[in-house]
């Protein structure tokens, strides 16, 4: 049992998959150098991040599959699944061998797996465009924070960066602990540990309470539904939903 | 008064108006600015009653004129009355805007003073976030029935949407509960948003997300007939982006209207939607659904698997060799699933299994296919009474209240829009 061990990054995964695949040595699985538990019975090839070679995979995937196989292969790595890396490499070798068509072929397991987890990912980052809520704070930096299920935040960063264009503002993964970090001119994505201290503006009271008050006004008393509410936004996103706190 | 209570009247007011689509529109932030259009529309939260919230929904006022008995503004009614400033909406938009609580404005309003002088406030408010504020955001605004073409016309300059509630589906309807209201003042402007959309549609400047309207179920006694024909010919003539469907929810004691403890008719409403989509992505006419004999939908069965019933002999097909068109017109097959098995047969013959593990549901779809010459329904195709049977849902009961006794037939206006609409456009 061969298991290949890279160190968690986009980079060090495509270089993985490029030693798996010249090495002729087939990993029975891959797995980040963090989440590793060493097994007696397991042999463990420590793969050596090579932005070369990352390069070479990321244009191939692109040149010889499809961007849309490159969007899966990064939203998957993105998902945090445990076998995220074994399923891509998987999915790769097969699109190798039969090209841009790959995606279509659903009734392969191997396909099928990448793009039930990628579409979650996708859809996750979707419905946190939405559901993010930014508080002004006093230095007039906007300032929100986020727990999501996948690492999405540098996926949901651009789209801020091109709407709230004129304002500081900073997205906060607090589960992971990192930011994106805008400035009105470019955004970064940096660490960000444990609780940050923010003073919020005088007037942002104002505007949550106008904004629950709105969220109250606007439901139809005679079709009260829960139920059908949950299933939109499920509750653990409620956390940090303004209109849902008392 | 202060801006919560106006928010509190306004948001109340307007909240009747079921459309809240965001998308369509593909508007760019431009320097300096704030705000952009998502090209598919982004939903930001999801009210109590299950409704998505994806734009500030307000009536710049509620002190109307017109005194429609339908409606929670009429003149009649005792109500607090509210009206906003043009500076106070843009100012609620922005700020909740900056926020991500929305993704823009939807701005409506009763009728104030006259038509003429409502819209031009109106114009007044999306100026001033086009202008003062520099927002790029989405805004849908409702054109106001009888206000000036001129002013239509610049309004549409300045929004990504604009809807003319047709409400009423019947002009019966209309003599019957809004006596001031003229059909000719809904029809009109829209057919000239119409006529201004292609005019401009190199340039996506004139309303770039296009035009919708929102129709009135359960108030009046029209057939769903009546009702998805005007919708039809909505698409077909002005092509609408959508037509909502509103379950009327009664506010009023009025002799011509359903009384205050009716319960509205959310089942029928959620049929007709049903029914829209099988017209507008599943290559159905409404002719198909619905005729003069059987005017209205069967409330527990959903408008495709009713239609596949009376249709029996059209199937099974086999999902293997079936055009994508009848796919998309097997019970359970929607379109998402249609086009995965087209691309997935490509590679490879697909059995039962196959489809399932594809995430295809089933549970309908069996009855009326075959995966590689093999049947999975239990019952055969010759049973319909019991595939009927296993396609009902459990209890719809609660939902569902039955309609009173049908005493007029008022939908034969309906046929004739069309025609009103050229003569008043000259270019349909």
């Amino acid at each position: 049992m061969i298991t290949y061990v890279y160190d968690g990054s986009f980079e060090g995964l495509l270089t993985a998959v490029y030693e798996a695949y010249y090495r002729r040595q087939e990993p029975d699985s891959i797995t980040m150098s963090g989440d590793l538990q060493e097994n007696l019975f397991m042999e463990y090839v420590f793969i050596e991040t090579n932005p070369e070679k990352a390069d070479k995979v990321y244009n191939s995937i692109r040149q010889k599959i499809s961007f849309e196989a490159l969007q899966n292969v990064f939203y998957v790595y993105l998902s945090e699944h445990e076998e995220a890396a074994l399923w891509i490499y998987k999915y790769l070798q097969l699109g190798w061998k039969i090209g841009r068509d790959v995606d279509k072929a659903l009734a392969d397991e191997r396909v099928l797996r990448i793009h039930n987890l990628s579409r979650k990912v996708s859809w996750e980052r979707h419905r946190l465009l939405g559901l993010i809520r930014f508080k002004k704070l006093q230095d007039n930096i906007y300032y929100a924070q986020i727990e999501p299920d996948y690492n999405v935040i540098g996926l949901v960063a651009p789209h801020f960066a091109e709407r709230l264009a004129d304002q500081n503002w900073i997205i906060h993964d607090v589960k992971r602990g990192t930011a994106a970090i805008y400035n009105c001119l470019e955004w970064i994505i940096a660490e960000v540990n444990g609780s940050v201290p923010v003073t919020l503006d005088k007037e942002e009271p104002v505007y949550q309470n106008l904004w629950k008050q709105y969220f109250k006004s606007i439901a139809i008393q005679s079709k009260i539904n829960p139920r059908l509410q949950r299933s939109y936004m499920p509750v653990r996103y409620w956390k940090h939903l303004i209109e849902k706190q008392r | 008064m202060d801006l919560q209570s106006k928010l509190n009247i306004l948001a109340d007011a307007a909240k009747y108006d079921v459309s809240c689509s965001s998308s369509g529109s593909t508007r760019k932030n431009q320097s300096g600015g704030v705000g952009n259009a998502h090209a598919s529309g982004i939903c930001h939260s999801w009210a109590d009653d299950g409704r998505c919230i994806a734009l500030l929904k307000i009536l710049f006022t509620n002190q109307c004129i017109y005194n429609c008995a339908y409606c929670v503004n009429r003149i009649t009614n005792d109500i607090p009355r509210a009206t906003f400033t043009p500076d106070e909406v843009a100012d609620l938009t922005i700020n909740f805007y900056r926020r991500n609580y929305i993704e823009g404005l939807f701005l409506s309003s009763a009728v104030y003073k006259s038509p003429d002088y409502t819209m031009e406030l109106l114009i007044r408010t999306v100026k001033k976030l086009r202008y003062d504020y520099a927002f790029n955001g989405y805004i849908h605004l409702k054109a106001i029935p009888g206000a000036d073409q001129k002013l239509i016309e610049e309004a549409g300059f300045y929004v990504d949407r604009m809807s003319v509630n047709i409400e009423l589906p019947t002009n019966a309807g209309l003599q019957l509960l809004a006596p001031q209201k003229k059909r000719e003042a809904i029809l009109k402007p829209m057919g000239y948003i119409h006529s201004q959309i292609n005019q401009y549609e190199a340039k996506k400047s004139f309303v770039p997300a296009g035009q919708t309207t929102q129709l009135i179920v359960g108030a009046t006694q029209d057939h769903d007939f009546g009702i998805l024909k005007l919708s039809e010919s909505l698409y077909k003539h002005f092509s609408l982006k959508r037509v909502y469907y509103s379950a009327y929810i009664p506010v009023v004691n009025h002799p011509n209207l359903p009384s205050v403890v009716t319960k509205p008719p959310l089942l029928r409403e959620h049929r007709l939607y049903q029914a829209d989509w099988l017209l507008r992505f599943y290559g159905f006419h409404a002719d198909e659904l619905l005729d003069e004999s059987r005017p209205d939908f069967d409330i527990d069965l959903d408008p495709k698997c009713d239609w596949a019933l009376r249709n029996l002999h059209l199937f099974p097909v086999e999902v293997n060799k079936a055009d994508y068109e009848m796919l998309l017109r097997v019970p359970g097959i929607g379109v998402r699933s249609a086009l995965k098995i087209v691309n997935a047969r490509r590679m490879g013959s697909l059995n039962y299994d196959n489809l399932k593990k594809m995430g295809v549901v089933l549970k309908r779809a069996k009855h009326f296919i075959t995966c590689q010459g093999k049947y999975y329904g239990e019952f055969g195709m010759n049973n319909d009474r019991l595939i009927r049977q296993s396609l009902l849902p459990r209890q719809t009961a609660s939902l569902y209240q039955p309609p009173e006794a049908e005493q007029l037939s008022i939908f034969s206006l309906l046929p004739d829009i069309p025609d009103r609409v050229s003569s008043v456009t000259g270019e349909l």
